[in-house]
């Protein structure tokens, strides 16, 4: 029985926190985001700008998935052409833009770039579904880093040998350190996960909902497929474009195989462990699936102290336990850890009339 | 026009190697409507398996000789005065490796039936009766256990494997043009379209192959009609699994054992969507289709440009007949 959801106004029915177990969560969790740069040391901070910047993909990926249903294993390809659509565009802009400016115009482009290459990919998603468009946007995973390694490309993308990336600038502050980067990735992450949250209470991310549990009776009720699955497609590919950006402005360097059908998996590997359709899902799953191989390399390096053999056999490891994590969440939690938080602050917030 | 028709023969050879690796995805998904992402890197373990059994377990030193190397009496005398590169020399060659490429062979199917049936009954049949997409993702994160599973198991640099038949080169004339294959590929094709033949016909003749098209149809009405599903999810398994270690012990003699095979495996799959997922006859076609259009790709353009061959054209194919080249539609109801 749901207990303790009184409501004495609308106010109150509408809020996205709408209780005070889960204000205080989220604000335990910003307050924590904060305290990284300024107590973390190197390492931490580098752990959460990775975070921070898988983050930012994987809520776009949910879009796409969890929240309209359309299968995407190919989501690699837009960060890809994030990060190539800012490294470009500041090679070519260089001298004509001011520095300071450059990157507050070249997020955008990258981003807008994303959006039309997610709109050109979604494309098939019109007339096939499921595992058609699974391996459809798979094929454009290949395709696009196939272009990106190509020869003819290799004067603006660098090759296979990948390309220097710029370094950000925000009006004249230098974002040199990763330390710096990290404010500008967390606020843009902690932006893109309350659009996302908001998308959902709007019409558009309501037709969206509507389109995933029934793409029929959707398009019974007056809601356009052709339109909804493409904004579905731009959106997400929107997201990961700003990811793509990040992470040019975070690594020095970029390599095609970077963004490979790897980085494809392991977006969704972390909304199927965070929990699908869900906007916090996105980042229990980051958190894991970033974490998991962290930890089994500090596992590693306390028993075997560097040994070259223990290493060796360090990465097939960390493999398979990114494949067991998909595999034991599809079997025994099928919600994520979204629902296993959801469960312990529902019994808190209950506590002590009922549990559950 | 004769290099044409040489490329052309050499794709037909790698596009029958297409059509006996996606003989097993459709059979596992006419029977459990779940498409295997992870088939190629159960092709992978196939290919690992044979080079144990054909390379590794010989060496071992309990193994008698005749394993290693085959070489009785009559052999020896054939062998005085031939040349060097004479087709004779090649075929006794391959009869002093065959114990080991059968015992190979043997290893490799055994070992991938047992590895199929096994992550059917861990994996795929807790999941039975719930939403295909969770066990299609499920065969996603197998990708990852596999490929990792596969680099701790073999972690030795793959050698030599020999090959399953005589590897003599042929040369003969057709329409004017000189045309030059080796026997090893010629024999791989047949040994691959055999395959493929046997089990088209045994899913349309035999009685466990109609109860793989009747789970296909209905299963809640295949299970009242007596037909064990269960028995046909395994059945269906074990049959990609086995087929997937005689395509990757060919895999194995024609391009070397790398975890690179397991990417083989998608391209596998976006041949099988373009042919249509559950017709044998539109996979055939595609197979083929691939792997003559890789091989003019590779004539034309160079070799880089032949690998994402079957991706553009599943793309290309799936935006005009969105169920392949002979899939059957889905019918949706509300």
């Amino acid at each position: 029985m749901i207990t303790g959801n009184l409501k004495t106004t609308y106010r109150a029915d509408e809020q996205v926190l709408n209780n005070r177990w889960k204000r205080g969560f989220v604000l335990g969790a910003l307050a924590g985001l904060v305290a990284i740069p300024l107590f973390g040391n190197n390492y931490i901070v580098l752990i959460a700008c990775q975070m921070g910047i898988m983050l930012i993909a994987v809520t776009g990926v949910n879009v796409v998935i969890g929240y309209t249903g359309l299968m995407s294993l190919g989501h690699a390809a837009f960060v890809a052409i994030g990060a190539y659509a800012t490294v470009i565009f500041h090679n070519a802009a260089g001298g004509v833009i001011p520095d300071s400016l450059l990157t507050l115009v070249a997020i955008p482009f990258a981003v807008a770039v994303s959006a039309l290459a997610g709109i050109i990919v979604g494309l098939p998603s019109l007339r096939v579904k499921g595992l058609y468009l699974a391996v459809a946007t798979l094929s454009a995973n290949f395709i696009v880093i196939f272009l990106i390694e190509e020869r003819v490309f290799a004067p603006w993308t660098g090759g296979m040998v990948g390309i220097n990336t710029p370094t950000a600038n925000l009006l004249g502050w230098e974002l040199g350190s990763r330390r710096e980067l990290f404010w500008l990735i967390a606020v843009l992450a902690v932006l893109a996960l309350l659009a996302a949250q908001n998308l959902f209470r709007t019409r558009v991310g309501r037709a969206f909902i509507a389109i995933r549990d029934r793409d029929y009776s959707a398009e019974i009720l007056g809601i356009s497929l052709y339109r909804y699955k493409l904004m579905s497609f731009a959106i997400s590919a929107a997201y990961c474009g700003l990811a793509g950006a990040l992470f040019a402005y975070f690594y020095a360097r970029i390599l095609p195989e970077q963004f490979d059908l790897h980085l494809s998996l392991m977006l969704v590997a972390a909304i199927i462990v965070g929990g699908m359709g869900r906007t916090m899902g996105a980042v229990y799953g980051v958190i894991v699936i970033v974490m998991v191989p962290e930890v089994i390399k500090v596992v590693f390096g306390a028993f075997a102290g560097g040994g070259a053999e223990l290493a060796m056999i360090r990465a097939p490891i960390q493999e398979i336990a990114f494949g067991a994590l998909i595999v034991g969440f599809l079997l025994f939690e099928p919600f994520g850890i979204n629902q296993i938080i959801d469960r312990a602050l529902r019994a808190l917030n209950r506590w002590p009339f009922a549990r559950g | 026009m004769g290099q044409i028709l040489q490329f052309t023969i050499n794709g037909l050879m790698s596009g029958a190697i297409y059509a006996l690796i996606a003989v097993g995805l459709v059979s596992v998904f006419k029977a459990t409507r779940v498409v295997n992402f992870a088939h190629g890197y159960l092709i992978m373990f196939g290919a690992y398996f044979y080079f144990t059994f054909a390379v590794l377990v010989p060496q071992l030193p309990f193994a008698p000789d005749w394993l290693q190397s085959w070489r009785p009496e009559w052999m020896l005398a054939m062998r005085e005065g031939l040349p060097m590169f004479s087709p004779m020399a090649a075929v006794l060659d391959w009869l002093a490796n065959l114990p080991r490429i059968l015992l190979g062979l043997a290893g490799a199917l055994v070992c991938n039936a047992l590895l199929g049936m096994l992550i059917e009954r861990t994996l795929m049949r807790p999941l039975m009766g719930q939403s295909v997409f969770a066990m299609i993702m499920l065969t996603v994160g197998l990708i990852s256990i596999l490929s990792g599973a596969a680099q701790l198991i073999w972690t030795s640099d793959a050698e030599f494997v020999p090959a399953l038949a005589p590897n003599t080169p042929i040369r003969f004339e057709m329409f004017g043009a000189n045309i030059f294959l080796f026997g090893a590929d010629l024999a791989n094709m047949a040994i691959a379209l055999l395959i493929f033949v046997g089990i088209v016909v045994m899913v349309h003749y035999t009685k466990s192959g109609v109860a793989i098209r009747a789970t296909a149809e209905d299963q809640s009405t295949a299970y009242s009609m007596g037909i064990s599903v269960p028995k046909v999810f395994s059945r269906a398994w074990v049959l990609a699994s086995t087929t997937g270690a005689i395509a990757g012990a060919i895999l194995a003699t024609r391009n070397g054992i790398s975890p690179a095979l397991g990417l083989f495996g998608f391209s596998v799959l976006a041949i099988v969507l373009m042919g249509g997922l559950d017709s044998y006859l539109g996979v055939f076609i595609a197979a083929m289709a691939v792997g003559v259009l890789e091989a003019l790709t590779q004539w034309k353009l160079g070799g880089e440009w032949a690998g994402i061959v079957p991706y553009v054209a599943v793309l290309i194919v799936i935006l005009i007949r969105p169920h392949g080249l002979m899939g059957s539609k889905e019918i949706e109801r509300i």
